[in-house]
């Protein structure tokens, strides 16, 4: 019961305390990558608090209380040797509730994942139809007056742009717009992009999912406009941003938030330094323990 | 599948082209100068178009005859629209350069823009 409390406290953190912290934390956009590493990092340990939560809660008073962690493997093999799996019915069932919390987010990822192959499969057959190849840039134009650039990521990816982008840009910003989509396609940034989408999906109550769902989309623009700028000059990226913003149809103003097209230009602008190495190295450590915590904790409490 | 979707292309691109009805068996005579194509093809992917109500088609003599149900760059700016200005966060599928912001946005953009220009220069 006391492990169960513990996990529960522990999910609560992170689910719903510390996504508001990093949200703010100053030095996220100053190491956008390592910022997205961490929010899947706290997705993690959110799923791995609650499967274990509920686990103890379930086993508890029903003598399969070291099932579900052997079942689970966290305590090695000499671990899942020791503890046999639950025979009787009511064992069984006890490890129903864990696992169907953690199927949740799983479900939800390969219902993100198939709609996202499926969208993008039904755009490469419109760009078949109304777009043209490039070939001095290796992009695919459409002939429409809006402005925009986009990649369509994944297998057989592909940059697009719109003549209208194409009429607003000068040779250099267009350039670096299209560093800005390499960056995109070479870092296959729609993975965490599709994570977060999913994990938003299974829990769209959790100030954690949807933070991390508006944040990793961010710093996922922030580590291409990086790449961009290690090529091209601040002024020709900010620019772009201006005239593709300026080109495309005008939406309604966003209710919180804010746009992060604000936000990504003052920082293009006034550049900010990286962490030094130690601390980069600290946030990726506490990004890859933070899962492993409630392991530990659940470990230890046997 | 692939080949049905390139075909649908040519089919499109070719009365997008010529602005003008024709049938099956000139569409396929056409696209037999880049490669050996069979008449039913054409003929199926054509009707498959129709069914989408992409062509439209009258029958002349014994034929139809086909014709774009709109043109492209009505078709283009129509699609480009669902694509782009659909909801703002759909499955994350395209990953687009700068998301659609409002008009006020713009401005703030452009005024970020000018005053970084102004510390730059002087």
């Amino acid at each position: 019961m006391t492990a169960a409390a513990a996990m529960a406290a522990y999910a609560l953190l992170v689910g719903a305390v510390a996504p508001y912290a990093l949200a703010r934390a100053r030095w996220a956009h100053r190491a956008p990558g390592i910022a997205v590493l961490a929010w899947q990092g706290l997705s993690l340990t959110f799923v791995v608090a609650t499967v274990l939560g509920v686990g103890h809660l379930a086993c508890s008073g029903q003598g399969v209380h070291h099932g579900l962690l052997g079942l689970l493997g966290v305590c090695g093999p000499a671990g899942l040797a020791a503890v046999p799996f639950p025979a009787t019915p009511a064992g069984a069932a006890s490890l129903l509730a864990p696992a169907t919390v953690a199927l949740l987010p799983v479900g939800a990822l390969v219902r993100t994942v198939r709609r996202a192959r499926r969208e993008r499969r039904e755009h490469a057959d419109l760009l078949r139809m109304i777009g043209s190849e490039a070939v001095e840039h290796g992009v695919t134009v459409v002939e429409h007056a809006r402005a925009a650039v986009y990649c369509l990521p994944g297998r057989g990816g592909r940059i697009v742009a719109t003549r209208g982008a194409l009429t607003a840009l000068t040779e250099e910003q267009f350039r670096a717009v299209l560093e800005h989509e390499r960056a995109h396609m070479r870092g296959r940034h729609h993975l965490p992009r599709m994570a977060a989408q999913g994990f938003a999906a299974a829990f769209p109550w959790l100030p954690l999912a949807r933070l991390a769902r508006e944040q990793t989309a961010l710093l996922l623009e922030m580590v291409a406009d990086d790449r961009a700028l290690r090529f091209h000059s601040r002024d020709a990226l900010a620019t772009a941003m201006c005239e593709v913003a300026a080109g495309s149809v005008p939406r309604p103003a966003l209710g919180a938030g804010g746009p992060g097209a604000l936000i990504r230009l003052r920082r293009i602008l006034s550049p900010q330094g990286v962490p030094s190495r130690a601390a980069r190295l600290g946030l990726v450590a506490a990004s890859a323990a933070a899962p492993a915590l409630p392991l530990l904790l659940a470990c230890g409490s046997l | 599948m692939r080949q049905l979707g390139e075909l649908e292309a040519e089919i499109m691109d070719r009365l997008w082209t010529w602005g003008r009805p024709a049938t099956a068996r000139e569409i396929r005579d056409d696209l037999n100068r880049k490669r050996p194509i069979a008449y039913s093809t054409v003929k199926t992917v054509a009707e498959i178009l129709f069914g989408k109500g992409m062509l439209a088609r009258e029958k002349d003599g014994r034929a139809w005859l086909y014709t774009a149900a709109c043109t492209r760059q009505r078709y283009t700016a129509a699609r480009m629209a669902d694509a782009l200005e659909g909801s703002p966060d759909p499955a994350g599928a395209l990953l687009s350069f700068v998301e659609q912001i409002s008009a006020d946005e713009v401005q703030a953009l452009r005024s970020a823009l000018r005053a970084a220009r102004r510390r730059s220069g002087s």
